[in-house]
């Protein structure tokens, strides 16, 4: 009569296996190590003969890998209910009440229907949040725009570190506009810390004054992190991530924020972000425009001003050749943490890009 | 001992945190309803269950079932709560998981007491029940069973029963061969009820019957059950035969003869009926009629 | 009174309801989920704000998802939420009950 609820260990090959062929059964066919090995906890749902008919995972705050194989003869989305109620409630034991779930389209009234709220979606997967603090929440508590502004732009960094091309990027915004957001993305992957990048941005532009620095928050993050688990094609998960990533900043963010221009920097040399941008470009128009602005070149004139240069000269240790790229914000703080930060550039903690 | 003969053929587990299958307990006709706080709740649920089942018991009606709560155990930071929060409810029995002596029984009439105190509950108005679930349990039945004035059965339960045995549960049942006499003769001579163990696989009813019938051959009251798809065929078990409800009437109707002549001694045939005998007539008539195969009169309904 | 941290009680399983406390700083805000909204929206937040009452709680939001839930299952769930968002899960406020 009624499912029993159990953890699935996939540490044990024998249980992996059979939540592996369960999800492929229901169409989700992705178990690379990037998907997960970012899971914390795996729940199934077996029947009164102990056959797996659901599963559901947790990472972080999302719910990801579900899939439910439902009554034959009974009521439709009762598994699904009780699966999704057993993670909320583990959630909410480790003390989280918010949370995210990037699924197909099919689930995207299930989920509905228990009281999550779709924040984007494309062709071929969503994202949805549930609890407190949520979107709402999040744009309440940045800095409000004057009530004189009428062209209002924003500018999404990650900033690692601050770079005077990241400056000229803003500037050319805030020349153009009465008021900008500059939107520092919230993921401590970086070589400076999410905290040392927000102080940095926030610091390199105190003397622009239509200017607000805000932290992003859980809604702009690396697009390369949200779950593809879903989604075979590499490339055709790169699209569904990238076009996700737009129509959530056009629906979440621009749209309730009245934000009209997205200024972008160009990128000749990286091919993923220059898809990133043909994605904004795609999505974000009318209703927003995306400005691409050449990026600022070094004295050379050809190699452009970035993040990257500065990281490859505090692993070459050329702090000289830094003073020229970055404001003096920034120079001052690399200078302060020369050690640590070579220290944790030699043990390979320098990915992500700009 | 409060042993007052009722009809004890179905105890019915009932998930203490799930709120539809709580509503439903009622309506599947079976003799007690046990709901459960202890292994069918999430050891994060426990005050969720406990809230839960206290509000069915103040608002749904069981239809004169017996209503039974399974509290969690001495050993456990829920113990206390569960007690007063179910005496305050007025559940008709607390049943006791993993008892192994009688002082955990006055241990919980102690708690019970003052909580009926407390909640201003009539004094010994809440019974009690146990559970036997390990050797020393089985070892110590008759003082358990015995243990209190508010007893009103005791259950073998053989999951724990026979991991404790450091066997497992076989079709033939012969692992409880010697729990099952012991706790029958336990509740027997402290004259409350016996109450066998569940039979977990649903789809096995073959299985069940032939269970039931080994139980109802050596005498329990009546078996545990976890689905009211287990209802039917085990009440069938305990249904008696026309010639049982027949013996019956006659020594009802003797009583009827000896009340009406003012006569202390009942008597048929020219034999003295003595107590016993009235005793299983008198549950003969109640199965009987619990059955459908008399009517209020008892006069036997022809099929 | 304000509640002292965010709770969550009760499931999203038929016959249940599933309620959300948060910390909240206007009255008490309800955000409810219910295919029987219309019929029985109103009489579901009564129940709830009858035991936050008794709680003397005023200002909190409240998120509600239920799944046609009867009245003493909102009350315990109600109940259960609270003691959680008070930090006294284990601490049955028996005069409540």
């Amino acid at each position: 009569m009624t499912d029993k609820v159990a953890e699935l260990y996939l540490f044990n090959p024998r249980v992996k296996k059979t939540w592996q062929t369960f999800l492929t059964k229901k169409g989700i066919p992705v178990f690379s190590d990037q998907e997960v090995d970012q899971i914390d906890q795996t729940i199934g749902l077996f029947d009164e003969k102990n056959r797996l008919v659901g599963t559901g995972s947790i990472a972080g705050e999302t719910i990801k890998y579900i899939a439910v194989e439902d009554e034959p003869n009974g009521p439709a989305g009762a598994r699904f209910n009780q699966l999704v109620s057993s993670l909320e409630a583990s959630l909410a034991q480790s003390g989280h009440f918010h949370l995210f779930v990037f699924t197909k389209p099919t689930y995207e009234h299930s989920f509905a229907h228990v009281g999550f709220n779709t924040l984007a979606k494309t062709k071929q997967g969503l994202i949805l949040e549930k609890g407190t603090p949520n979107i709402q929440s999040f744009r309440e508590q940045l800095p409000k725009k004057p009530n004189t502004a009428k062209r209002v732009a924003a500018v999404v960094l990650n900033a690692n570190p601050f770079t005077k091309g990241h400056r000229y990027l803003v500037e050319q915004a805030a020349k153009e506009n009465d008021w900008v957001y500059v939107f520092v993305v919230n993921q401590d992957v970086s070589l400076f810390t999410t905290k040392e990048r927000l102080a940095l941005v926030e610091r390199g532009l105190s003397d622009v004054k239509n200017v607000c620095v805000a932290n992003g928050g859980d809604y702009m993050v690396s697009y390369l992190s949200f779950p593809a688990y879903f989604i075979k094609d590499h490339d055709r998960a790169i699209s569904y991530q990238t076009t996700l990533d737009a129509e959530l900043f056009k629906e979440q963010i621009a749209g309730p924020l009245g934000i009209q221009v997205r200024y972008v920097g160009t990128e000749p040399d990286s091919p993923t972000t220059k898809r990133y941008n043909e994605a904004l470009q795609a999505v974000l128009p009318k209703e927003v425009l995306v400005k691409e602005v050449p990026r600022l070149t070094q004295a050379d004139g050809k190699q452009a001003v970035s993040a990257s240069s500065v990281r490859q000269a505090i692993k070459d240790n050329q702090f000289s050749s830094i003073v020229a790229l970055v404001p003096k914000t920034t120079a001052h703080f690399i200078n302060e943490h020369w050690q640590t930060l070579r220290g944790k550039m030699m043990k390979g903690q320098n990915q992500h890009a700009d | 001992m409060a042993s007052d003969e009722r009809l004890r053929r179905t105890m019915m587990f009932v998930p203490g945190n799930n709120p539809g299958l709580i509503k439903d307990a009622g309506i599947f006709g079976v003799d007690s309803i046990m709901f459960d706080l202890e292994d069918a709740v999430n050891m994060n649920e426990k005050d969720a269950a406990r809230y839960l089942v206290y509000e069915a018991l103040q608002t749904y009606d069981y239809n004169g079932a017996e209503l039974v709560v399974r509290i969690n155990g001495l050993d456990t930071p829920f113990y206390e709560n569960d007690i007063k929060a179910m005496v305050k409810a007025g559940i008709d029995v607390i049943r006791l998981p993993k008892t192994e002596s009688a002082d955990m029984i006055h241990e919980l009439e102690n708690l019970v007491e003052e909580a009926e105190k407390e909640f201003g509950r009539k004094v010994g108005s809440t019974h009690l029940m146990a559970a036997i679930e390990s050797a020393m349990g089985v070892v110590n039945a008759y003082q358990i069973a015995s243990a209190s004035d508010r007893m009103i059965g005791i259950a073998l339960s053989a999951e724990d029963y026979t991991t404790d045995m450091k066997t497992h549960r076989y079709p033939d049942g012969q692992e409880l061969l010697y729990a099952r006499n012991v706790i029958l003769h336990a509740a027997r001579a402290a004259k409350i009820a016996a109450f066998d163990t569940v039979f977990t696989d649903l789809d096995d009813e073959e299985g069940l019957v032939r269970e039931t019938k080994l139980i109802h051959q050596l005498g329990f009251d009546g078996k545990s059950i976890i689905n009211p798809r287990q209802v039917a065929p085990v009440n069938a078990v305990f249904t008696p035969t026309e010639k049982e409800i027949f013996n019956a009437q006659n020594v009802m109707a003797a009583i009827e003869e000896a009340k009406r002549k003012g006569s202390g001694v009942i008597a048929m045939n020219g034999q003295m009926v003595d107590r016993p005998v009235v005793l299983r007539a008198e549950r003969v008539m109640k199965l009987a009629k619990a059955n459908n195969l008399v009517d209020a009169e008892g006069n036997y309904l022809e099929k | 009174m304000q509640i002292k941290q965010t709770a969550m009680a009760g499931t999203l399983e038929s016959s249940d309801i599933q309620i959300m406390l948060s910390q909240g700083e206007k009255g008490i805000t309800f955000d409810l989920t219910s295919d029987v909204k219309k019929q029985f929206g109103d009489a579901i937040k009564k129940t709830i704000q009858d035991v936050l009452a008794s709680y003397q709680i005023d200002d909190v939001m409240v998120k509600v998802v239920d799944k046609g839930a009867l009245t003493p299952v909102i009350k315990a769930r109600a109940i259960t939420v609270v003691q959680r968002a008070m930090d006294q899960k284990d601490q049955p406020n028996w005069e409540v009950l």
